[in-house]
């Protein structure tokens, strides 16, 4: 069982990852341990691997090589495992992927409902509770392409934290969002943040992440280049790959 | 008048007018023709003939049928034995195309190869060819001496025999209804009451109204039961012949079998394209949420699958309805046959033509307006292609 106690143990812990597709090393060996409560963000170019790291902490995508454990449970081929995971890390994803055929309601009740076996009421209760939290309750009956990308990614958001998951990942969750409604993304994500989620983001948003980030960690070539403080890594970062990303996202 | 032909608005009308006359004339010009040797042959034309006795028996009819009835009757007759066959057949279909479209989108190769060697045997082979091959095994089965007996079934050379309550036809047609209510209307009371009530309650509902007309039906076959008779009536042997039960005709089950395997190997393509359509980003949003495979495929997939075959499932249905007028290759009066017959029994070519035309426009018609129905009744909603 995943403890619930936030004794010293990690939330997140990876060990020598490695990701292959085909003969292509998309991961190589890849050390991370994430404290409870702790805000990292990710960066680095496309390509780097960002996106293949978190995805393998929900098993979306299979690692080839290392160890990888969540809350204390490790994650392998075992179902039992995975299921056990996958309820308690919520994800974010860059194009949204609500259900189209269901109402914002139904999105966010229908896990919650078949998964963790709640009632109805208590699903629907929760699932308001958390529309109101990103700030769009009154668009509950509406179906998702009824909605802008901003509030459809608010929708998911609320999806995910309606299983009430301990850890929440974004993969890229403003980067398909018109310019003007890239804020009312990252807005939620720092109340989130502000209340005590275990939060790994892979973003572009090095505001987002000078505010929130506990921890940056810097991508390239499917290997962990840089791991700093936000400060130091903005300011004084001593990595010649990691000044010239910074140059390239912060240039303009 | 060079500049006149020169202006857009000018050729077009021009193009339209030369269109539709030349499809005027060539439909005048056949009206002309077929006057003059019709009256030749000396053969009246008119819709007369619908009236009078026909002097010939159809071989398979739902309704009560002697060759004193007029030829109205049987025009009736042969479209509801179309219908009957048509619905047979894309209901058989449809399940064949599904387990072989499934097949083929599955991750296990030995299902994969399976689905598409189906696919590419039975859609490349003529339906006509298929209709034959099925007839010939089909009478090459054993007599009715020599049947070969599963639990009451008996498949014989004259047919398939299977159990068969003991209800009277109206009693039976009356469950049927009721039992095909009770697969519909948790469908319709789904959509319906769609955004009033999420999932839970919905169930509820469906489930009542269900098991409510599966009741009827259940009490319909107990009212209709004939007295002092066993419930199901078992098919067996007296004499030289089998009595009892339901005799399915090898004319029939030729054609039920073919459209089965021929439309499905058309509509396994469709399923498979629809589950293709379906995006990966919604099937991994499923399962970071926990949601387990086959809830994915239930909740996610498969909704989403059917809105994207619909259209074209339409499309093939009313493709497979237009088969069944392979009737005439092997013998089954279907619409088709009875009209060729008529034409051959009382020469009224064309106007048998005219009503044979219409009746399958009449048809395909309504299947087409049902069918852009229920597309319209769970179309997503909204209007951006976002999600």
């Amino acid at each position: 069982m995943i403890s619930t106690n936030s004794t010293g143990e990690p939330a997140l812990r990876i060990e020598n990852l490695d990701k292959y597709y085909g003969t292509f090393h998309a991961l190589r060996g890849i050390n991370l341990s994430v404290k409870r409560g702790e805000k990292i963000v990710v960066c680095g170019p496309s390509g780097s691997g960002k996106s293949t790291m978190i995805r393998c902490i929900n098993r979306l995508e299979q690692h080839n090589g290392g160890r990888i454990e969540v809350l204390g449970t490790e994650l392998n081929d075992d179902v039992g495992n995975i299921d056990e995971i996958r309820r308690e890390v919520g994800m974010v994803f860059q194009h949204f992927n609500l259900f189209p055929h269901m109402t914002v309601l139904e999105n966010c009740m229908i896990s919650p409902m078949i998964v963790r076996k709640q009632p109805r009421a208590q699903a629907e209760a929760t699932a308001r509770l958390y529309l109101e939290k990103v700030r769009i309750p009154e668009q509950a009956m509406k179906y998702p392409s009824q909605l802008s990308g901003g509030q459809q990614q608010r929708v998911a958001i609320a999806r995910a934290l309606c299983m009430q998951p301990q850890i929440m990942l974004f993969d890229e969750p403003t980067s398909a969002l018109d310019p003007e409604m890239v804020s009312e993304v990252l807005d939620v994500m720092v109340t989130l943040a502000s209340e005590g989620m275990t939060m790994i983001c892979v973003t572009h948003e090095m505001g987002f992440a000078r505010r929130v980030a506990d921890r940056m960690i810097f991508m390239d070539g499917g290997d962990i280049v840089e791991e700093a403080s936000p400060d130091e890594f903005f300011t004084s970062s001593r990595n010649e790959r990691t000044r010239q990303f910074l140059s390239q996202v912060l240039g303009h | 008048m060079v500049s006149l032909l020169r202006n857009q608005k000018v050729r077009n009308a021009l193009l339209q007018v030369l269109y539709v006359g030349s499809i005027a004339a060539m439909v005048l010009a056949g009206i002309v023709i077929a006057r003059r040797n019709l009256a030749d042959q000396g053969i009246t034309s008119g819709f007369d003939f619908l009236f009078k006795s026909t002097g010939w028996d159809v071989n398979f009819s739902l309704l009560p049928a002697t060759a004193n009835d007029p030829y109205w009757w049987y025009f009736l007759i042969g479209i509801i034995n179309t219908l009957f066959l048509g619905s047979v057949g894309l209901i058989l279909a449809t399940i064949v195309g599904t387990i072989v479209g499934l097949a083929r989108t599955s991750s296990n190769d030995l299902a994969r190869l399976l689905g598409r060697t189906y696919v590419d045997i039975f859609r490349n082979i003529p339906l006509i060819l298929q209709v034959f091959f099925w007839y010939a095994i089909i009478t090459h089965l054993p007599t009715p001496r020599s049947a070969h007996e599963a639990w009451g079934f008996l498949l014989t050379s004259r047919g398939l025999y299977i159990p068969f309550p003991n209800v009277g036809s109206a009693a039976f047609a009356a469950a049927t209804l009721a039992v095909i209510a009770a697969i519909v209307l948790p469908a319709w009371l789904g959509r319906t009451s769609r955004l009033a009530q999420p999932i839970g309650q919905r169930r509820t509902i469906q489930f009542a109204a269900a098991a409510a007309a599966l009741a009827c039906a259940a009490i319909i076959l107990a009212i209709g039961r004939m007295p002092d008779t066993p419930l199901l009536d078992f098919p067996a042997l007296q004499g030289l012949n089998l009595r009892g039960g339901l005799r399915i005709p090898p004319e029939f089950a030729t054609l039920a079998i073919a459209i089965a395997i021929y439309g499905g190997s058309y509509i396994a393509e469709i399923v498979r394209g629809g589950f293709k359509a379906v995006g990966t980003g919604q099937v991994e949003a499923a399962l970071s949420l926990g949601l387990s495979p086959w809830r994915v495929f239930t909740l996610v997939r498969l909704p989403l699958a059917l809105r994207a075959m619909l259209p074209i499932l339409a499309n093939q249905y009313v493709w497979l309805m237009k088969a069944t007028t392979m009737g005439i290759a092997v013998g089954f009066t279907d619409f088709f046959m009875i009209v060729a017959l008529t034409i051959n029994h009382s020469g009224q070519t064309l106007e048998a033509i005219g009503i044979l035309m219409a009746g399958f426009l009449a048809i395909n018609l309504s299947l087409a307006a049902v069918f852009n129905r229920i597309n319209k009744a769970i179309a997503l909603k909204g209007n951006q292609l976002r999600g």
